[in-house]
């Protein structure tokens, strides 16, 4: 596990981050109650937490898809309720349901929004073609996105995410659904990523994923994070080894003291 | 992949972002079958397939119509009498005679058939009972366009030659050949005055409501004019006058004085009013459901919230490629119609013949109006789609929606409707009425603008309101549709596009 850039300025800040809502069913909901999150630049950072935590509404309202009800949040340095054109720009957003278009090939999933990013002409073709052998992408990159396997897909929308090279990564279950081998190609993406100084933020549950990539781990519950650090920091203070042991601790030491900070 | 690689160096304008939505949702939505079906394929296809259809139906009919045995019964008052050679005359069309000119007079004698006091029997047909007189011709190629015609020795009055045509509905199953109650009745008479008008001489009774009688009917007035006319030329030499100083012997049917380009017109003005309405909104439907209710269900709708531009771009974009969606059907079907319209009248029409011209003038006159109008279709469509959350949950979201817009269109075939001020601002009614009227040629400067105005202020709030409903955030982020209550309290909150 490499370890941070201590010094370096926080690629995602988040403050007192909160979000309500009413679901005709279950009346006023919050699925966020003051969560606060620091992520650096060449860092991954893992968010973990049991369904319905508020994983991905954090990750939802970085990528300015959500509003926060209170709360601040910046990414790369741009406010995501004052500007959230500019943060879009310097977010790469990836989760198990963003969808491709499935009429436009992969080829032209790429142009389209390479466009809406300021790009074109030659410098964009040549990006797409970076990327697509990158991904290795080019005997399918004029497919339509709904004839391509599981796997092409992913690669697809990973190409897409990094298309204008964002400095942030935001990816919400990004191993889920997959076959093996490609899960391990979205682990080895993740790696390089950080090598090459992005920062990323990413929400999983599955606990292996996170003991071998994460920097740093946030465990998240009841829309508050419940502790952060490095998987070491967070066994020396619960006395644990493994993640889901550390987590049960948490969440009882919770229950017990209501002292959300671990 | 590296990043080495420039990130953009500046943002895309919001109108260039909404021209870049709009040209990827056409192409990604006329990739799909069904769009393209109704954008382009039904406003080409639905004429040239209604003319297949009308042609089809018009030639079985006429088909069975020419099959159809039918009978005629003729009598007369007790002042007149049958005039010699009517019963052959009519029994006879211009085709069968032509062929049988040069041919032995057909089986049922002629000579005989002249008295009208002679009984005579027609060939195929059996005999008939003492008192009538049944001839039957067909031709000898084939039995089309059959008439048999009795002939009532006895005189008949009016009541009475009723009661012989009424003798066929008491048939549950109509009687064939030559056997039977007439399906219509020819009753001469003598000559009377009505009011200052001559009265033709003769009666033609029939049933409306009975398709044979109404092959009888058309039968008899095809061959009773060139009929009427030799007996007319025949009396007049015998009596030395001149043909044309005796009263005919059947009134001739009154004529349509309308010019031909005036009567296209009038039907242009009729129909195409409630056409462009119609197509626009079907050319829209598709569009605004796959772009708001399909994207949901396809789970793009986040991918589409990631665009690094502006929510309001988005929005527009699809408002926009949904707009050109409906120009596009709407421009087709006016074309096909443009190319079809008089082979379309002339089959529905009988012998009467429209010219069908495309004011090309009016139309240029219309076109803002269209435009405007499919800018507030297809704000309306895709507005409430976009409460939708399936595909299929949009589809019936619109079929009502599709409803407003229709029944509202039909107030373009009202007579005596006009375009009044008031009537400018009554959406649908307003743009149908200015449609007719432009389309007959009247100038309206007044009704015109205030029609432009009041359509570019529904399009201004339709799409006002659409992009509120597009925007909201449990487009993407709710698998829930949207009720009435949440729509109503999205409308009054305070909205800021992302």
């Amino acid at each position: 596990m490499s370890g941070p850039n201590d010094m370096a300025a926080p690629a995602i800040e988040a403050r007192g981050l909160t979000k309500s809502y009413v679901d005709p069913q279950r009346g006023r909901v919050e699925a966020l109650r003051g969560l606060d999150l620091t992520c650096r630049a060449g860092e991954i950072f893992g968010l973990l937490g049991p369904n319905g935590a508020g994983k991905t509404t954090t990750l939802r309202i970085l990528a300015t898809i959500l509003a926060p009800t209170s709360g601040t949040a910046r990414v790369a340095g741009v406010d995501v309720s004052a500007d959230p054109l500019e943060a879009r720009r310097r977010i790469g957003f990836l989760s198990g349901t963003t969808g491709l278009y499935p009429r436009l090939t992969a080829r032209e999933t790429l142009r389209y929004f390479g466009t809406l990013h300021g790009l074109g002409g030659d410098a964009l073709e040549a990006r797409i073609d970076e990327l697509m052998d990158a991904f290795s992408m080019k005997e399918y990159a004029d497919g339509r996105c709904e004839a391509l396997s599981t796997g092409q897909k992913q690669k697809v929308s990973i190409a897409r995410a990094v298309l204008h090279d964002p400095p942030v990564l935001i990816l919400d279950e990004p191993t889920t659904g997959l076959d093996i081998i490609a899960s391990g190609a979205m682990i080895e993406f993740i790696e390089a990523a950080r090598g090459r100084g992005t920062c990323v933020l990413f929400s999983t549950h599955v606990l292996s994923e996170a003991e071998r990539l994460c920097d740093r781990i946030g465990l998240i519950d009841h829309g508050r994070l419940l502790a952060t650090g490095t998987l070491d920091e967070l066994a020396a203070a619960t006395g644990h080894e493994w993640l889901d042991d550390i987590f049960r601790t948490l969440t009882e030491r919770v229950r017990a003291t209501g002292d959300v900070r671990a | 992949m590296t990043r080495s690689s420039p990130r953009a160096p500046t943002r895309v304008s919001t109108w260039r972002a909404t021209w870049i939505v709009t040209r990827k949702e056409l192409v990604a939505t006329f990739r799909d079958k069904q769009t393209t079906l109704y954008t382009i394929i039904v406003p080409i296809a639905l004429y040239p397939f209604l003319f297949w259809a009308i042609l089809q139906g018009a030639l079985f009919v006429q088909g069975r119509a020419e099959h159809t045995e039918v009978r005629l019964g003729v009598a007369a008052t007790s002042d007149a009498h049958v005039p010699a050679g009517l019963p052959r005359a009519l029994r006879h069309d211009a085709s069968a005679r032509a062929s049988t000119a040069s041919r032995p007079a057909p089986v049922g004698g002629s000579s005989s058939a002249e008295s009208p006091t002679t009984n005579t029997t027609g060939g195929d047909a059996p005999a008939r009972p003492s008192d009538d007189v049944t001839s039957t011709v067909t031709s000898e190629d084939d039995r089309l366009a059959v008439l048999h015609v009795t002939t009532r020795t006895e005189p008949l009055d009016d009541a009475g030659a009723r009661a012989w045509l009424g003798e066929s509905k008491d048939r549950v199953v109509p009687a064939h050949g030559g056997e039977g109650p007439p399906d219509a009745v020819l009753l001469l008479h003598g000559p009377r005055e009505v009011g200052d008008a001559p009265d033709p001489g003769a009666d033609l009774l029939y049933d409306s409501t009975a398709s044979r009688s109404q092959i009888a009917k058309r039968r008899v007035a095809a061959r009773l004019p060139a009929f009427a006319d030799s007996l007319r030329a025949e009396s007049a030499a015998a009596m030395g006058y001149e043909p044309s100083s005796l009263q005919p012997f059947l009134m001739e049917e009154g004529k349509d004085v309308a010019a031909e380009e005036r009567g296209g017109g009038f039907f242009l003005s009729l129909i195409l009013p409630m056409l462009l309405v119609i197509m626009t909104v079907i050319g829209a439907f598709y569009p605004a459901v796959d772009f708001t209710a399909g994207e949901r269900e396809r789970n793009t709708s986040e991918t589409t919230a990631l665009l690094p531009v502006p929510r309001r771009a988005v929005h527009q974009g699809k408002i926009l490629a949904v707009c050109a969606c409906a120009v596009l059907a709407t421009s087709l079907n006016l074309l096909a119609l443009g190319l079809s319209a008089e082979h379309l009248l002339h089959m529905l029409g009988e012998g009467r013949e429209l010219k069908v011209v495309l004011p090309i003038g009016a139309l240029l006159s219309i076109a803002p109006l269209a435009l405007l109008f499919s800018f507030f279709v297809s704000a309306v469509l895709t507005g409430v789609a976009a409460l939708a959350r399936t595909f299929k949950e949009g589809q019936a979201l619109l079929g009502p929606v599709q409803l407003v817009f229709i029944f509202p269109a039909m107030a373009g075939a009202i007579p005596g409707l006009e375009l009044t001020p008031g009537l400018c601002f009554v959406p649908v009614v307003n743009v149908v009425l200015a449609f007719r009227s432009l389309l007959k040629g009247q100038s309206m400067p007044l009704e015109y603008t205030l029609t432009a105005l009041s359509l570019l202020l529904f399009a201004v709030a339709a799409v006002w309101i659409a992009l509120r409903v597009l925007s909201r955030e449990s487009l993407v982020s709710s698998g829930k549709s949207m009720g009435l209550a949440d729509l109503v309290s999205l409308l009054r909150s305070k909205g800021a596009s992302r």
